[in-house]
């Protein structure tokens, strides 16, 4: 019932029901067409019958040495299409792409430490807090940097947690 | 940004890099100081030059800047011996694109490349300049040339992108396709190909040419590898096949593909299209339709033999049987859509297996019922059954309804699943005012009863049940349109804004409500729930039609404002950029990407809401601006006098027009801009399915657009007119001039009727007539504003004519006359039949508005424009003879038309203040006691007094925590008073419109007299 694709532009003009959700940010158009441009597989998007939009991802990959990794900048669902396992389906295939294609050694995502029901999430997929990002949000909320490592890292070497948390200057990706 | 020596522009780094450290910081006044200190020593540096020109430009120094950059590119010129490296070229390029001058870099380029012929770094930047102006041709030159000096496939592929682009985008022919082939053949020969991207590509080219054939070997050779994820491949295999007719194997990739993934609908609808030798599912999109209507499965069946479809069928059920019992997963629906689409494609077939359809749409209810998505699932499936069939579907699943599931959560979602239904199916429209309330109630209670079960929730999460809110609203308008009961209207509101007080993050709450307080001139509570969506960036070219149409019509001049500008600076900064990302996706090897940004920016371009904005935007400024000619004038001049609008309203009819908006989340009453069913007595209508409009929505945008982009010019030729009279007539230059504007403006004036639907005599008979009472309003139909304005442009060019508005040898006030009867009949005649705000929403406020600040407000300007010439400057001698008389009979008709207009103003001023005046405390009582149900069984109040006696003792341990709090918090007297705030908003905004109207026409008045 699901068709997973890559996401095109157009798709920006069908994911309304999507982003009008106010956790869900609606970014400038140079932000996601610069995703596009650079990581069109890390950019994709589940679509229903009558082609409807039910969710996307988007992510990048990047780092250098052990620390080349795959990003998930945005993961969403359409209220209608939540509590489906939907999420966990786009998760899983970003990572499928970090890990077997681009060969990353882990999967990371930052969160609001507030967004209780989405860190719920991430552990149960298999997600590890890795550290606290101080104001991270606007200056203002503190983010959870969380990863899970990919076949790649075999001793897990990426997950395991900074004991202090970190300020956003800090961060070696944006 | 250094050079491998350490080098920048020939400037050391180390001197440069405090300059770009202070520009990066945007301390412009620093990086300026250190440039001039760095020019000092390398005054003839066009790096430097270009550095100076960038600080320049950003301090908003555009001139200076420009001609910074143009001495730096005049030095890079003349200069043999100096560098021509790319960072200076760069730098120049920024800051010539920014002060949109972007062929001034193109030509440094080229000059560069022609004297640095084999130099590569410069032909990128040339290549980046060709993206950046869409010249495709250009682009594929130098890209070849690229590629004939190093070989890289990756300028092969920009060259190969180049030529789609000049065929799909440009104009170039089909055959250059060809030569695209050709070029990646012969590489790929030599070279063999790398990047997936450029195999993605290599395919378009030879899809776009039907050889699917060699697409297909392609595919099945070496090159094949490239794409690493099966299923990727596997979906380019199966639509080869099936476009070059191999139906049986498309059909067998397609199996494959759906035992990969079987939740797969996609691959599962073009199985079928397969086994039934049917290539709907493959024809393209065409560019230009609606991209959010919604799309149904399209199929062709009739080609089959009874024989054949019964074989097809039984494939396919025997496949989708097995996929069924191969997979685990319980919660996958495909293969149970997939029975449905079957038993759908029997009903097209046979056009009697309703049965079927109804009998599998029940089973699929059985398993998915409780999901929020059933009802968007079986949307398509419904449409292929009649009325009757669906409400026996209807009346069965109601039916099963007595077997909930045993889950309290799964049983809410069934039952709203039920409620959900019978919307879409059009039920509300066949119930009976009791049925509907009783409706109603039980959507109440079955949110009051399930409110628990979100207790543990984060507050942020979407609750069980608050879609039922959105249902109950629905039911309540629908009570409202049906009985004009304004108490059904009141508790939508309340209903909606209870939910709001719950969880104040539903969307689709805030959507309902904007729609109910536009309708309830509370227009500028409607904007508020508007900002609270926070509508940005693309949203904003698909959710703005929420509110823009009403805001046009509105005197809420700064809202509207901050409105289109955000519209426009976000479309504008995107087909600004746009290019950049282009080159991006360029330099990053994601082809495809190209061709996709390219078409998306055109689609943009022909956005029809983004032609409307570029037309609505500087007629509010000349809105806002009217009652100072002077100030007019200024405004005219900015727009070329409204010449290339002129230019806009001759094109309107060839451009190709686009619909981006989604309008699937607006309201049932108001399903698109130009419908609302409130406006117009109960029919009944069942308003499912949802017809595709976008054909009568056109040409309504074509006619809108054609009509306004007039204004600017009309507006600009009615001053001239009206200041003609009284030039001096031995200028013969002048009166030649006079002469042409009188003539453009009869010209603009045919076309303005003819846009009405008549020539410009029977126009002027039909205002005659109405103006004189021997017709009424009604000819004008819908276009009355237009109408209005007609007349008054009309006025203005009978001023400076000599076809009309003579008698007797003289000029006669017939037009003014005119003019005045027309808008004052017009507008008293609406005040008296308005009742209050408070009681009888909507109304014909917003045409008030329009007839107010369009027609009334350009006679103004007409008004000015006479006075203006009309009083003797200083140095003017008095008019004599012939011309005295005029100015005589001009300036009383000029007193009259202020003293008109003054009391039509007046008048409305004086009903505006009277409802702003009126106590807030007796129109809060208006808005609650309609909500009182006086212990009777019908009416309205009833879903509201559910709600209210759930607010009035929340119990903690059964709600939790937060739930409690914001029952408690919860106020309808609140939502009263932030109504009836919001109306009068409106009418201060409309009163200050007024009286600043009144202000102006006073002080022409005492100008006048002195004639």
């Amino acid at each position: 019932m699901t068709t997973i694709r890559r996401f095109c532009c157009n798709d920006l003009l069908r994911f309304t029901s999507v982003n009008l959700d106010h956790l869900t940010e609606t970014f400038n158009m140079s932000f996601y067409l610069t995703y596009l441009a650079r990581w069109p597989d890390y950019f994709q998007v589940a679509e229903g019958p009558g082609k409807r939009i039910m969710g996307y991802i988007m992510g990048k990959v990047e780092g250098q040495g052990e620390s080349w990794h795959g990003h998930v900048t945005a993961v969403t669902v359409a209220p209608e299409y939540r509590r489906q396992q939907l999420a966990k389906k786009l998760m899983n295939l970003l990572e499928e792409i970090s890990d077997k294609i681009d060969k990353a050694y882990f999967v990371d995502l930052f969160v609001r430490a507030s967004n209780t029901p989405a860190i719920k999430m991430y552990e149960k997929l298999g997600y590890i807090i890795y550290r606290r990002v101080l104001r991270y949000y606007s200056g203002e909320e503190d983010g959870l940097d969380m990863r899970k490592a990919l076949s790649r890292d075999v001793e897990k070497k990426s997950v395991i947690p900074l004991k202090r948390p970190v300020t956003p200057d800090e961060l070696e990706y944006d | 940004m250094a050079s491998k020596f350490g080098l920048a522009g020939g400037i050391p780094e180390r001197r440069v890099r405090p300059i770009w450290d202070a520009i990066d910081s945007r301390q412009f006044k620093n990086a300026l100081k250190i440039t001039t200190t760095l020019l000092s020593k390398h005054h003839n540096s066009p790096y430097a030059l270009a550095l100076k020109a960038l600080i320049l430009e950003r301090m908003g120094k555009p001139d200076e800047a420009l001609s910074v950059c143009l001495n730096a590119k005049e030095l890079l010129y003349k200069n043999e011996s100096l560098l021509m490296d790319d960072l200076t070229l760069s730098t120049l390029q920024i800051v010539f694109q920014r002060l949109d001058h972007l062929e001034l870099a193109t030509s440094c380029y080229e000059h560069a490349c022609g004297k640095f012929p084999n130099n590569l770094e410069l032909m990128m930047g040339l290549f980046n300049c060709y993206v950046r102006e869409y010249s495709f041709v250009k682009q594929q030159q130098t890209a070849i040339k690229m590629y004939k000096l190093v070989g890289e496939e990756r300028f092969l592929l920009w060259a190969v992108c180049s030529i789609q682009l000049q065929v799909l985008c440009g104009n170039g022919g089909e055959k250059l396709l060809l030569l695209a082939e050709g070029l990646l053949k012969k590489h790929v020969a030599s070279h063999g190909l790398h990047e997936p991207e450029a195999l993605i590509v290599y395919f378009s080219i030879l899809e776009q040419q039907t050889k699917y054939g060699d697409a297909l070997d392609i595919l099945g050779g070496k090159l094949g590898s490239l794409l690493i994820v099966e299923v990727d491949k596997l979906r380019i295999q199966g639509k080869l096949l099936a476009r070059a007719g191999d139906y049986a194997a498309a059909a067998n990739v397609y199996q494959k593909i759906l035992e990969l993934c079987g939740d797969d609908w996609e691959a599962f609808l073009h199985y079928l299209g397969c086994l039934f030798e049917d290539d709907s599912s493959w024809s393209c999109e065409t560019i230009n339709a609606s991209i959010n209507s919604p799309k149904f499965v399209e199929c062709k069946l009739a080609h089959l033999t009874d024989e054949v479809f019964n074989s097809c069928v039984e494939n396919a059920s025997a496949f989708v049987q097995k996929l069924q019992a191969e997979t685990s997963n319980d919660s996958l629906r495909n293969p149970y859509l997939a029975h449905l689409e079957i038993e759908r494609r029997k009903c097209l077939f046979r056009k009697n297996n309703d049965d079927g359809v109804i009998e599998v749409l029940l089973q699929y209810y059985s398993r998915f019922g409780h999901l929020a998505c059933f009802t968007s699932d079986i949307e398509a499936f419904l449409q292929v059954l009649s009325q009757e069939k669906k409400i026996e579907f209807l009346d069965k699943l109601m039916k099963n309804s007595s077997s909930l599931s045993a889950v309290p959560t799964k049983a809410l979602g069934q039952s709203i699943t039920l409620l959900k239904t019978q919307e879409l199916i059009g039920n509300m429209f066949r119930l009976s005012v009791a049925e509907l309330e009783g409706s109603a109630v039980q959507m109440a209670e079955l949110y009051c009863k399930n409110i628990p079960l979100s207790k543990d929730l984060d507050p942020q999460e979407s609750m069980h049940g608050e879609e039922l809110l959105s249902i109950a609203c629905n039911v309540l308008v629908q009570l409202f349109w049906r009985t004009r009961d304004l108490g059904y209207f009141i508790e939508a509101i309340m209903v909606l804004e209870f939910g709001l007080a719950i969880k104040r993050y539903a969307w689709q709450h805030k959507i309902l409500l904007l729609h109910l307080y536009s309708y309830f001139g509370a227009l500028s509570l409607a904007y508020e729930r508007y900002k609270s969506l926070d509508v940005k960036n693309i949203l904003m070219e698909t959710v703005s039609h929420h509110i823009l149409p009403q805001m046009l019509a509105s005197p809420l001049w700064a809202d509207l404002s901050n409105l289109l500008k955000d519209y426009l600076k976000f479309m504008d900064d995107h087909f600004r950029e746009s290019a950049d990302l282009t080159f991006l996706a360029y330099r990053h090897r994601n082809y495809s990407k190209v061709i996709e940004f390219v078409q998306f920016k055109e689609r943009l371009q022909h956005s029809n809401q983004y032609l409307v904005v570029r037309v609505e935007a500087p007629i509010l400024q000349l809105k806002q601006n009217a009652d100072n000619i002077e100030e007019e004038e200024s405004i005219l001049e900015s727009l070329k006098c409204g010449i290339d609008f002129v230019e806009l309203s001759n094109e309107i009819g060839s451009k190709s027009l686009i619909f981006n908006e989604d309008f699937q989340s607006r309201p049932w009453w108001t399903p698109t801009t130009e419908i609302n069913y409130l406006l117009g007595p109960f029919e009944g209508i069942s308003y499912y399915p949802k017809e595709n409009l976008t054909k009568e929505r056109e040409t309504s945008v074509r006619g809108l657009v054609e009509r306004k982009s007039l204004l600017p010019r009309m507006i600009y030729l009615s001053i001239q007119s009206a200041s003609v009279l009284f030039k001096d007539s031995s200028d013969t230059n002048g009166s030649l001039a006079d002469h042409k504007t009188s003539l453009e403006l009869k010209s603009l004036l045919e076309r303005y009727a003819k846009l009405l639907g008549f020539s410009l005599n029977d126009a002027i008979d039909v205002v005659m007539g109405v103006s004189r009472g021997l017709k009424t309003y009604e000819v004008f139909g819908s276009d009355v504003i237009d109408w209005l304005n007609f007349a008054v442009f009309f006025n203005a060019w009978s001023l400076n004519s000599n076809e009309f508005g003579q008698h007797e040898g003289k000029r006669t006030p017939v037009s003014w006359q005119l003019v005045n009867s027309l808008l004052e009949n017009y507008v008293l005649s609406k005040l008296r039949s308005m009742g209050p705000l408070i009681q009888s929403p909507q109304g014909d406020l917003p045409k008030l508005v329009q007839a107010v600040t369009e027609p009334l407000a350009w006679h103004g300007v007409v008004i000015q424009s006479c006075v203006r010439s009309c009083v003797p400057s200083g140095k003017k001698k008095k008019k004599s003879g012939s011309t005295g008389q005029s100015i005589s009979l001009l300036s009383h008709a000029v007193r009259d038309a202020i003293q008109s207009l003054c009391s039509i103003l007046e008048e409305i001023v004086r009903w505006s203040q009277d409802q702003i005046k009126s106590p807030e405390d007796n129109k809060i009582d208006i808005l609650v006691s309609s909500l009182k149900t006086n212990g009777q069984n019908g009416g309205p109040g009833h879903v509201f007094h559910i709600l209210e006696t759930l607010a009035s003792s929340p119990n903690e341990t059964e709600l939790g925590n937060w739930i409690s709090q914001a029952l408690r918090a919860w106020s309808p007297v609140d939502v009263g008073r932030k109504i009836i705030t919001g109306q009068s908003r409106v009418l201060s905004e409309f009163c200050r419109i007024c009286e600043s109207k009144i202000k102006a026409l006073k002080s022409l008045k005492q100008q006048i007299a002195q004639v």
